[in-house]
């Protein structure tokens, strides 16, 4: 377990970073710097996510990591459909999870499903077993 | 930008599989060691897209195969005989050995009557009636292009005449080559090595491992521009076009190293994302085709 000050260490860090991208998306016309430094900024706020949530977690053990993301209804869910500047999100057994970046769901379509909704039966029927779930990112959960 | 490693020993590999397991059965078959086949191709509820892909082969070529490879007993679309003789030349080997071919789907909608292949004795014989009949009794069934393999486009929403991949109606292994159409090197290299050694070794869906063992994004030229985050967002663009709705992290076979038309060029390589044509479930699951205003 990383200790606080390092974490905070690391959030500024990230913070940095952040701002000087948003200083060259300001200067860039360039769509391939533009793409590559967007792509950078979601990174970092990856990151960051990342490093808010040890920290709570680190200020509270006890509590499931799970809790203290943001929570998602079906409607709320269906807005993160990958268009139009937003990221894209599906639900697998009440966790949301995002595939904006995650490479089989170019166009944020798979196998003709659309990001934004819950995929937990086509999960299980496609997936049961399969390590998938591990390595993406969680963005929050489902509520009713 | 969309040149292979002309100097990985991998690549290149891959590259002469078809040609060296054509060659050895050619030499083979001059030197009385291996016993031509008999080879049956039938063409179902489909475009006859993959013979027409069959003959743009090149090294092997068609006329290897057909002259030098096998007794090509029966295609509709090649074989001089017509109507009734042709059928009989069909139906003559039924008894014998001989390797079956199949692309198109199978119509099953009322008893199969929406495909009729051809007439035999004054009898309507329908593809339902041809891939019982001589599917049950081949000696390897090589299923040719998507639809064979899955029900490809002929099963396509709203697929009128209720078809389906020949596995649904084969109690029997099927070896399996989807794509649309199937690369010549990939039937010929697959004929070639059942010649020679049998069954070849395949995946968890009856896809041939030498063909069919990497996804396309993973040997994609593109890949670099992936793994970076740097994305076209219109048809033209040279950089990664999996924010267009590019089915090549999802599919699985050789087109990158392959490529088409005697190796000269390939859907990615031309600026267009693949549409997962050699991914089952094609077309409908590969839907959309092209995604603007992704994130």
């Amino acid at each position: 377990m990383m200790n606080s000050k390092i974490m905070i260490n690391l959030i500024n860090n990230n913070l940095n970073e952040i701002n000087n991208i948003i200083d060259c998306l300001y200067t860039t016309t360039n769509s391939c710097v533009k793409n590559k430094l967007l792509n950078q900024l979601r990174k970092n706020i990856s990151n960051l996510c990342m490093l808010v949530q040890g920290l709570q977690n680190s200020e509270n053990t006890n509590s499931p990591q799970i809790d203290t993301i943001r929570t998602f209804t079906e409607a709320e869910l269906s807005k993160y459909n990958g268009r139009n500047g937003n990221p894209a999100y599906v639900a697998v057994n009440g966790i949301v999870y995002d595939v904006t970046n995650n490479a089989a769901w170019g166009g944020a379509t798979h196998f003709g499903l659309v990001a934004g909704t819950d995929v937990t039966s086509q999960f299980a029927s496609c997936h049961a077993g399969q390590p998938i779930l591990s390595k993406l990112k969680v963005v929050g959960k489902m509520v009713e | 930008m969309n040149q292979v490693n002309s100097n990985c020993p991998n690549f290149n590999t891959r590259l002469e599989t078809t040609s060296v397991l054509v060659n050895k059965v050619i030499d083979g078959v001059k030197q009385k060691r291996i016993k031509k086949r008999n080879l049956i191709w039938l063409e179902l509820t489909g475009c006859s897209g993959n013979i027409i892909s069959l003959l743009d082969g090149a090294n092997p070529d068609f006329k290897s195969l057909a002259t030098q490879m096998v007794n090509f007993i029966y295609d509709n679309s090649l074989m001089v005989s017509e109507g009734e003789a042709a059928m009989e030349k069909l139906f003559s080997v039924i008894d014998d050995d001989y390797i079956l071919a199949v692309e198109g789907a199978v119509s099953t909608k009322d008893n199969g009557l929406y495909n009729v292949i051809g007439r035999c004795r004054g009898q309507p014989v329908t593809a339902y009636e041809a891939i019982k009949k001589f599917g049950e009794k081949a000696a390897h069934v090589i299923a040719v292009g998507t639809c064979a393999s899955d029900g490809g486009i002929s099963a396509a929403r709203p697929n009128p005449a209720q078809c389906v991949g020949i596995q649904n109606l084969l109690d029997r292994k099927v070896i399996k080559l989807p794509g649309c159409p199937c690369h010549p090197d990939w039937f010929m290299g697959t004929l070639a090595y059942i010649m020679l050694f049998g069954e070849p070794e395949l995946d968890n869906r009856q896809r041939p491992v030498m063909f069919y063992s990497t996804l396309i994004h993973d040997i994609c030229p593109r890949r670099k521009y992936f793994d970076k985050g740097i994305f076209a967002s219109k048809l033209g663009e040279k950089t990664c076009m999996f924010k267009l709705g590019c089915r090549g992290p999802v599919t699985r076979v050789d087109c990158p190293v392959r490529k088409w038309n005697e190796g000269v060029n390939w859907p990615i390589g031309d600026d267009s994302p693949c549409i997962g044509c050699a991914m089952f479930g094609f077309p409908d699951k590969m839907e959309p085709f092209i995604s603007y205003n992704t994130t």
